[in-house]
């Protein structure tokens, strides 16, 4: 079973997609609400793939997957994102970034992305 | 509120509460950037991040208008966070977005009454594209100096290519094997080109060199149409077997279709690549730059500190129905408590250790109730910043200069109190503001300074919470007030005995209304007498304080919670009823000769020159075996709406604090029963509602 972090400012966001792993067979080991909690549970939780929401508070997802991924090279980030964010997601590939989700998605649609990461 | 919140389902839930929340959170920037008249650049990247958030969330829950409206000025904000000196039309600019707001707030509205979100942003969001492009025209004409670039793709002149990190060395490059891949995506997946990109990403560790088509996947997103339509073909030497390469080609998402081939040459639409590439490499080779391009986050970072950071760490959300319930299982254990520690049983006996173990027992749940309160409790900030919306559109068509202070918005009140709150302290300030404050004219006249000024204030005052609405206007004029009342034969006292205090408070009695002028806002056939209902419906009360020429000030008492109140028992034949102390003005003895009764039977009796109504508790309950002469019962007079009437009962029992719970379902809605509570005694005793008892008698 894969250990998930899920990163998204929004309580709505988080609670769709930990259902939808939940239910899937994922285990969500925990969640934060924004880039600079993001870094801080990955170092304590150390889970298997983090879902990162782009435009966040404080520290936001393209800056904290920068961060994670500096702190480990091998950390699986899935961008999560809004369509019209071509741009963001672009970046975030191209800073390592393992595979995307464009908001509004699908039960279907995000299963196929993090089972395949 | 809906009373069903804990029904829906938890994600509608989640949607609405968040929904509001950043809604509201827009509107206080909106508001405070156009006081400031300028956008910062903190703001404008809280106002965008809300509405990205918004049109996310919106989508998700397939509400498409309010995404549509949401993604439009997401947009619009984009632009100017991206052009930071783009001339902008504030005025309009926020007008715009509030038409927006309002737009998302009636939609989520009609969402949580559990209608249809039928409205139609397609107005909205043309004038918004209208303004965009307009903004963007300015822009181009004005701007001499190059554009900050929003979108970094959109100013790359010379494409790059990718080059695999690996570098190939050509003594080893025979030992390699090539293959020719051709990956074909699902349909609607969106984005292929980045997809493609990814798919390069895999290969990156076990290739020695990698050329792919089209080229331009990460920088150019026509790119996507083609690899929609023909494919994305990739070419690449690997040292590896052919299982790895197709686990690490397996590993790509949406993947519809995909032929791997391997090659001893590379097809000639790659072999022209390949030469193409070098060249370019010899042109620019500082060009060829691949770190991530982190600009437009970098500067969002730095100023990123608008209202709510980090808010949600330490705090979880509770929906208000869960709370209610706990309220009342802990009023119910309070209640236990007293049953076992004071039963009736234990009259007599010497128990040192339970008495001991009673104590702390009443000590826990003591704090426990204390706990569940406070729990309970919630800041009127969010009602008071509601206001300022108010203020601004009003001063913005009554064309009056208003500043609305606020003070004291920490002051926290019960949650069931806060939403009947609203509405009294809207329609106090839409007053204050259309009758209470003068135009600038006659405010410059008068030697005041041409901007009126508001106060909202609230403040703990023993149990109760004191909220304060104060105009530096005009002020109420007595003999106004007085002609108005005499007309409408509310005045039942010597008009030259009357208190200013009670002649301003003629205006909190139905059907009063001295402004001749029905406005826009205000005198919509609905006065103070709503105002006063609303906020006695809470249990509590309106004064008023008005100095001519000087201003308004109007004083709301509100009981901390409804929850508990302070109430006087009384008995009535075996029953028991709760008065609420706030609607007992006194309590007497009189004689049987002291009632009179008019001629259809009804009694009344003669107090300090007053005629007041009396009302036996045991017709009106049909309670048999009480006291009926009038003279071994008691009197407690109540009031409520400036109505007073006076309550026969048996006897008094006891002032007590009792926890408030609602009637069954299964009982219809009682006149003049507010609800009910449990006695020490485990005995139930009703709650009188004196406002429901006086209607039901004098109507």
């Amino acid at each position: 079973m894969k250990n998930v972090l899920i990163v998204d400012d929004t309580m709505f966001m988080r609670l769709s997609l930990k259902t939808m792993l939940e239910k899937n067979g994922f285990n969500v080991i925990g969640e934060a609400a924004n880039g600079a909690i993001a870094v801080e549970k990955y170092q304590e939780l150390h889970p298997d793939i983090v879902t990162m929401d782009i435009t966040m508070p404080v520290v936001d997802g393209l800056e904290a997957l920068r961060q994670i991924r500096a702190i480990d090279g091998q950390a699986k980030v899935v961008m999560v994102s809004a369509m019209g964010q071509e741009v963001m997601i672009r970046n975030a590939v191209m800073a390592g970034a393992k595979n995307f989700i464009v908001k509004p998605f699908t039960e279907e649609s995000v299963i196929k992305v993090l089972s395949k990461v | 509120m809906s009373d069903d919140g804990i029904s829906k389902e938890p994600m509608l839930e989640m949607y609405l509460f968040e929904g509001e929340q950043l809604v509201e959170q827009l509107e206080e920037i909106i508001i405070k950037c156009e006081k400031d008249k300028k956008f910062e650049m903190g703001a404008i990247n809280e106002i965008f991040r809300i509405m990205h958030t918004i049109k996310g969330s919106s989508a998700m829950m397939m509400f498409n208008q309010i995404a549509l409206v949401a993604h439009s000025m997401e947009d619009l904000f984009f632009f100017i966070r991206a052009n930071q000196n783009v001339q902008v039309d504030f005025v309009g600019l926020s007008d715009m977005v509030l038409a927006g707001i309002d737009f998302i707030k009636a939609e989520m509205n009609k969402i949580e009454q559990g209608k249809v979100a039928d409205g139609l942003g397609d107005e909205l969001i043309a004038e918004i594209k209208t303004q965009l492009t307009k903004m963007k025209k300015s822009y181009e004409d004005e701007s001499t100096l190059p554009a900050v670039v929003a979108d970094p793709v959109a100013n790359e002149a010379t494409p790059k290519y990718y080059i695999s990190s690996y570098q190939p060395s050509p003594d080893k490059k025979t030992e390699n094997t090539k293959y020719c891949v051709k990956v074909f995506f699902e349909e609607d997946c969106k984005m292929e080109n980045i997809r493609a990109y990814l798919v390069v990403n895999n290969l990156e560790d076990i290739v020695e060199e990698i050329y792919y088509l089209p080229v331009d996947v990460i920088d150019n997103e026509e790119s996507a149409i083609v690899i929609r339509e023909n494919g994305f073909l990739i070419c690449f030497s690997t040292a590896v077997s052919y299982a790895e390469v197709e686990s690490a080609l397996n590993e790509t998402a949406f993947l519809r279709k995909m032929e791997i081939d391997q090659v001893d040459q590379y097809p000639d639409e790659i072999k022209a690549l390949h030469r193409r590439k070098e060249i370019r490499l010899d042109d620019i080779p500082a060009e060829v730059d691949f770190r991530p391009q982190l600009e437009t986050v970098e500067t969002s970072k730095d100023v990123d500190a608008g209202p709510g950071n980090n808010r949600q760490q330490n705090i979880i959300s509770v929906s208000v129905a869960k709370l209610d319930m706990l309220m009342d299982i802990v009023g119910e254990i309070v209640i236990s408590e007293a049953m076992v520690t004071k039963n009736p049983d234990l009259a007599g006996l010497q128990l040192e250790g339970f008495s001991k173990a009673a104590r702390q027992l009443r000590k826990l749940t003591d704090e426990l109730q204390d706990i569940v309160m406070s729990i309970r409790m919630v800041p009127v900030s969010m009602v008071f910043h509601k206001m300022n919306r108010i203020v601004r559109d009003m001063s913005k068509r009554l064309d009056k200069e208003v500043n609305l202070e606020i003070i004291g918005e920490n002051t926290e009140v019960d949650k069931n109190i806060i939403d009947h709150l609203s509405d009294p302290l809207m329609h106090l300030i839409r007053n204050a503001m259309d009758h209470g404050l003068e135009s600038k004219d006659d405010r410059m006249a008068a030697g005041k300074p041409s901007a009126g000024k508001i106060t909202l204030e609230a403040k703990n005052s023993g149990g109760d919470v004191l909220i304060i609405v104060r105009d530096d206007g005009k002020g109420l004029n007595r003999d106004k007030i007085l002609n108005k009342a005499r007309e409408r034969g509310l005045v039942h006292k010597a008009e030259n005995e009357l208190t200013d205090k009670e002649v301003f408070s003629y205006i909190l009695l139905a059907g009063f209304s001295t402004n001749e002028q029905v406005t826009e806002f205000s005198g919509r056939g609905v006065g103070m007498d709503v105002v006063t209902k609303n906020i006695e419906k809470i249990g509590g009360s309106l004064a008023i304080e008005s100095v001519c020429g000087k201003g308004t000030e109007i004083f709301v008492k509100i009981p901390l919670t409804l929850a508990i109140i302070d109430g006087i028992e009384v008995g009535v034949g075996k029953s028991r009823y709760t008065i609420p102390t706030i609607s007992i003005r006194e309590s007497f003895r009189i004689d049987e000769k002291d009632v009179t009764s008019d001629g259809d039977g009804n009694e009344m009796i003669m107090i300090r020159g007053q005629c007041y109504p009396v009302l036996r508790i045991h017709r009106m309950f049909n309670i048999k075996n009480s006291v009926t002469r009038i003279g071994d019962g008691i009197m407690v007079m109540i009031e409520s709406d400036a109505k007073i009437a006076c309550l026969f009962v048996d006897k008094l029992v006891g002032e007590q604090q009792v926890v408030v719970k609602a009637l069954p379902r299964y009982l219809k809605k009682v006149q003049g029963i507010a609800g009910c509570t449990i006695l020490g005694d485990g005995g139930i005793s009703l709650i009188l509602d004196a406002h429901g008892i006086l209607a039901r008698q004098l109507a």
